[in-house]
């Protein structure tokens, strides 16, 4: 502990007093922190010590390499016995590949070993888990030399150690070198790990458990490497190396695809060749034989269970690697007596991963010996078991020769399924048994599986409803659309007006992809008005969504649509439909005076004029307008048509416009404002400057954004979905909204401009209410900016026509 | 169904002569303000004065921190110290009676429940889009006080007009200390600075809010000191919620199907009966008292035939009650509409099913 802290300091003043003074400035600087440094290594509170670790790199850069393997090393070899556990998790993180640089190199990496090796076995699995990573990065810079000498000797040290975490951490730095030793030094290894796995601990039982599944994946890959050496005979075989393989060893080797560049990259830090090992041979498997027996012939089910991830890498390497299947009804036999095992825990991971294994045999056994297991896990006793055969459904099913078996043996276990009183499995399955569609064909969906989809639709549980719904496209493809809403429209309806929000949000969500499917009459007679009944929704998520949704459809159905759809309807009374079947309550006492009157007066207002903006439009829709949530909610969605109808101007300057800028007069301050950032976004749009990131109310969106954002984490099946229409949005490419508008035309738009919305945004810039000042004034500055950059343009062109004469 | 008393506030009394915080001494707090840094100008400019408006490069910084506090990330301490001070020169601005127009939507406790409180802004709708009242209680109990009572201050500064924020009894440096908030501010700032800047805020909060006249919106209840409302307008609000009189009853005060005055099983405020709550409704030309303070399972509860309403908007209160929250829309034509909901979603936060512990009822 003591250090060479006190020789340091002596060191700097010693320089201080030192004649040549432009020197030691400089020596100084980079003296003075370090030694701050050094002493906040040894400071008593924790957190400094901690924050001081943090810096290591600073310090051994500053040492340079030949002090800070001198010095340092050994100070660090003392803290890593003697401190706390919050400093050795961060000494364990430092410790890598890459402090190795600042003491001189790879050839230096086992100075770091020994330290390591206390860090490694210590009983905070924070610490220990750490320090074995690190050590794992270490093996990927070591020389051959090194590793036979240095990083087996550690593993051995380790995996004989007295305490059980120096033998749990031992079995986390196998995979480093297993298949970068020749075949001898690899036996030994194996066999340090039959040890391992046999161990009287459980806790070592179940690190070694954990591991090897990865170290089996490992031995596959070594033998593809040798075929893909075999077939390439001409490659330089002897100087290639696998030590760029490390990174993969932890993921999922069945997509590890080994080109020939892997093979022929020289190690970045080691000039020295490693050869390629032998192949695995015999000796090795019958090691792993023996280490598969007692795991799953273990006691502890946390232990036993482990062995399903063994099963499948052993699966994996003889189908895969080996094209050798003779051991495949060995293993089958062992399978089969895991799915029946008494502890739930191991059915649990059987039915989890059990797709993954039935992938290997033949259709013969899938039908003859997995699939009544598959039947006897549906009907296990234990949820979380049921909850994972049922994720697996759709997957297994592809496995089963005919779609006869799957309805005759399996459909009646699905019914059950469907009802299950347990939630979470009812949930799990439909988020499934959509994808039993495609295999079942037609005829088939349409008897046995549309029935399920319909009570399913129906459950109590939003998610299980919502599951259903978000995977309709794929029961589409197979039964056809008209098949579809004539049987699930009604539940679809139905679902529109649930009690949960956001069971009706995630209908909402799906209306621009089944109206792209069902086309523009069927969509009108069947979920037209609903589409619009959802605007006056309670709650503002869903009018909001259903603002979004009419810009989409208007988008697909295109202009005409939404003249006649939306915005006539949503300015007359033919609303006050929608609304009713919305708020029934609101009606009952406002009295029939109100709505005869009303109707009286559209059908006397669509005879004389068809114009939709006369004198009479007032009094018209007075009650429904007088709904501050009614009035905002229009302006919202004519803001949103307005974006979406820029190649149709002529609506916006005669259907849009007016109603907008007769909402400037409103007496609510909140309506004023959203006039005006409004008259913003018509400006931009006519003038083919709108673009999503410009828009006027930008740090209102903010805030909605983010308001929304919490929503994505909800559910991830409405989470893909927003993503989707997120995308949607995105895509308005300006591309497509950039018309060639006629001089004539722009003219007419700068004419508008200038006479309406100016004049408007500049009385509404003097208003009493702050917050309508502020937009106001804010949009009046964005339009008069457009309209100068159009000035400029005109005067250039005038300019421009002007000199040629 | 009736109020539920499972808030369980109670104003602990015995409290007073060993205080928490040493700091914390009533008899002389401009000694306290002198020892703190962020501590600012306490002088009170009622009503003479008027609101300041907000400069360009405010409204930008405010429309930043309410894009980073929407994300539920606290500001810094340097940044809460700003936020308060310009809080308290709005807030000293408005009445112990703030005046607010329809539409408006009314909102009950919070409680540190923010991902709750953005749920409730996806059921109402954005503000400023639409007006907001809140009535006291943003912090304490829950996970995220800090963030809450920044949000929503900042949505004050931001738009004085669209947003107003009561003062609830949680809204004190006594309650604070023992219900959550305090321990937050220390865990999340390292120290008390930002509780005590918080907390000298608290004091400008306006105690009631008059909505077009017709209905009085208030954290607790009434008080047998006060029968109109002129007489809450002539209280003098700035100070740290007293233990008795006018302004303490106003924040603990709740409703009671015994006619008259009752003791509180709070130890602070009263109960009131019926007959009181008519009586005044009746002398100050009121249709409705709207007040929070009751956790109920509805997320709203009538009382007295509809002359008090109740409203509670943290769902799942203290992540474990199972209630519904609701807020009250009030139209133009003084139409009320209830709306209710559930807690938000979100991973990492205990849940539970939505049931009510017998042992609570």
């Amino acid at each position: 502990m003591e250090f060479q802290q006190s020789q340091l300091n002596q060191h700097d003043q010693l320089q201080l007093q030192d004649s040549d003074q432009s020197q030691n400035d400089s020596i100084n600087e980079i003296l003075y922190p370090l030694a701050l440094l050094m002493d906040e290594l040894k400071h008593d509170d924790v957190q400094t010590r901690v924050l001081a670790t943090q810096r290591l790199d600073t310090i051994a850069i500053a040492l340079g390499p030949e002090r800070a393997r001198n010095e340092l090393i050994p100070f660090l070899q003392d803290v890593a016995q003697d401190d706390e556990e919050e400093v050795f998790a961060v000494l364990a993180e430092k410790l890598n590949s890459n402090f190795v640089n600042y003491l001189g190199g790879p050839s230096y990496a086992t100075i770091l070993l020994p330290i390591l090796q206390i860090l490694c076995s210590m009983e905070e699995p924070i610490v220990r888990d750490k320090a074995i990573n690190s050590l794992n990065d270490l093996a990927t810079i070591l020389s051959q030399n090194q590793i036979n000498n240095d990083f087996l000797n550690l593993i051995s040290q380790l995996s004989q150690g007295d305490w059980f975490s120096s033998r749990v951490a031992s079995c986390g730095l196998f995979r480093s070198v297993l298949i970068k030793v020749d075949s001898t030094k690899r036996k030994n290894l194996l066999s340090a790990y039959l040890k391992l796995i046999q161990d009287d601990s459980p806790m070592v039982k179940r690190a070694a458990g954990n591991h090897l599944s990865n170290l089996i994946d490992l031995l596959s890959q070594l033998e593809s490497l040798h075929q893909n050496k075999n077939k390439n005979t001409q490659n330089n075989l002897e100087n290639s190396n696998i030590n760029n393989l490390e990174a993969n060893t932890a993921d999922d080797t069945d997509n590890l695809k080994i080109d020939d560049n892997n093979l022929t990259i020289t190690d970045k830090n080691d000039t020295h060749p490693i050869s390629l090992p032998d192949p695995p041979n015999n000796n090795d498997w019958e090691l792993i034989f023996q280490m598969f027996n007692s795991l799953t012939n273990d006691e502890q089910d946390s232990v036993k269970f482990l062995s399903v991830d063994v099963l499948i890498s052993i699966l994996n390497y003889f189908n895969h690697h080996k094209e050798d299947s003779s051991h495949n009804q060995d293993l089958l036999e062992i399978f089969l007596k895991l799915c029946t095992d008494e502890s739930w825990r191991v059915r649990y991971m059987i039915a989890d991963k059990f797709q993954k294994i039935a992938l290997y045999y033949s259709s013969d056994d899938i039908k003859l010996k997995l699939l009544p297991q598959f039947i006897s896990l549906m009907q296990d006793n234990e949820a979380e078991v049921r909850k994972a055969i049922s994720k697996q459904l759709t997957d297994f099913s592809k496995l089963i020769p005919s779609k006869e078996i799957i309805i005759n043996r399996m459909i009646y276990h699905v019914v059950e399924l469907a009802n299950d009183k347990n939630e979470a499995v009812r949930s799990s399955l439909a988020s499934e048994i959509t994808g039993l569609a495609p295999l079942l064909g037609k005829t088939h969906t349409t008897n046995s599986l549309l029935p399920i989809f319909l009570s399913m639709l129906k459950d109590d549980f939003p998610e299980v409803r919502l599951n259903i719904i978000s995977k309709l496209t794929v029961v589409n493809d197979v039964i056809g659309i008209k098949l579809l809403s004539n049987s699930l429209l009604p539940a679809i309806t139905e679902l529109a007006k649930d009690k949960q929000w956001r069971v009706r949000l995630a209908i909402i969500k799906h209306i621009p992809l089944l109206a792209k499917q069902l086309g523009i009459t069927f969509f009108n007679r069947e979920l037209g008005s609903l589409s619009l009944s959802w605007l006056w929704d309670s709650v503002y998520s869903i009018r909001n969504a259903a603002v979004n949704n009419l810009k989409q459809l208007t988008e697909i159905f295109g202009a005409e649509w939404a003249k006649t759809e939306v915005i006539k309807k949503i300015l007359n009374n033919e609303i006050l439909e929608s609304y009713r079947l919305q708020n029934p309550e609101l009606f009952e006492n406002q009295g029939e005076v109100t709505q005869n009157q009303l109707h009286n007066q559209v059908i006397q207002n669509r005879t004389d004029t068809g114009v939709l903006f006369d004198d009479t439009f007032d009094e018209l829709s007075s009650s429904l307008m007088n709904n501050f949530i009614y009035r905002i909610t229009c302006l919202f969605t004519l803001k949103s048509l307005t974006i979406a109808l820029a190649n149709d101007k002529d609506l916006i300057i005669n259907d849009i416009l007016p109603f907008i800028l007769k909402n400037a007069k409103d007496d609510v301050a909140n309506i004023r404002f959203n006039v005006a950032t409004t008259l913003l976004t018509i400006t931009q749009v006519l003038l083919n400057k709108f673009s999503e990131n410009n828009s006027a109310d930008d740090n209102l969106e903010n805030v909605n954004k983010n308001i929304n954002s919490f929503s994505i984490l909800e559910n991830n099946n409405i989470n893909n979905n927003t993503n989707n229409i997120n995308e949607n949005d995105k895509k308005e490419d300006p591309s497509k909204l950039k018309v060639d508008d006629s001089p004539e035309d722009i003219e007419k738009y700068l004419n508008i401009i200038n006479t309406q919305i100016v004049k408007t945004l500049t009385q509404l810039a003097s208003d009493k209410d702050e917050d309508v000042r502020f937009f106001s004034n804010k949009s009046l500055n964005a339009v008069q900016t457009i309209l100068s950059e159009f000035n400029k343009k005109d005067s250039k062109i005038q300019e421009n026509t002007e000199s040629p004469k | 169904m009736e109020p539920i008393d499972m808030d369980g506030d109670i104003l602990m009394q015995d409290q007073n002569d060993q205080r928490l915080d040493p700091t914390l001494d009533e008899d002389d707090p401009q000694d306290v303000s002198s020892n703190n840094e962020y501590s600012f100008n306490q002088t009170f400019h009622h009503p003479s004065g008027s609101r300041p408006e907000l400069s360009f490069s405010n409204i930008n910084q405010l429309d930043q921190w309410i894009s980073q506090l929407s994300n539920c990330q606290p500001l810094s301490q340097d940044n809460v110290a700003k936020l308060c001070k310009m809080a308290a020169d709005v807030l000293q601005f408005e009445d112990n009676v703030q005046p607010v127009h329809v539409p408006v939507t009314i909102c009950g406790d919070v409680h540190g429940q923010f991902h709750d409180l953005m749920e409730l802004f996806k059921i109402g709708g954005p503000c400023p889009d639409t007006n907001y009242l809140f009535m006291g209680d943003y912090v304490d109990r829950g996970y995220y006080s800090v963030e809450t009572v920044s949000f929503l201050v900042a949505m004050k500064v931001r738009y004085p007009n669209r947003i107003t924020i009561l003062r609830g009894n949680h809204e004190s440096r006594q309650i604070t200390q023992v219900y959550g908030f305090y321990d937050e501010c220390l865990r999340k700032y390292g120290s008390a600075d930002v509780w005590k800047l918080f907390t000298d805020l608290f004091d400008y909060f306006p105690i009631t809010a008059l909505v077009d006249n017709r209905i009085f919106c208030l954290h607790g209840g009434l008080s047998p000191m006060l029968e109109t409302i002129d007489q809450v307008k002539s209280l003098q609000r700035v100070q740290e919620v007293p233990h008795e009189g006018p302004m303490c009853d106003l924040l603990w005060s709740d409703p009671d199907d015994r006619s008259g005055w009752g003791i509180s099983p709070r130890g602070a405020g009263f109960t009131f009966g019926q007959d009181i709550s008519e009586q005044f409704n009746h002398t100050n030309n009121l249709s409705l008292i709207a007040r929070a303070h009751q956790l109920v399972m509805e997320g709203y509860s009538w009382s007295h035939s509809e002359s008090v309403v109740t409203i509670f908007s943290a769902p799942n209160y203290c992540y474990r009650c199972g209630n519904q929250a609701a807020i009250m829309e009030v139209d133009e034509q003084h139409n009320r509409q209830f709306l209710q909901y559930d807690p938000s979603v979100r991973p990492g936060e205990p849940t539970v099913t939505r049931k009510t512990p017998d042992y609570f009822l």
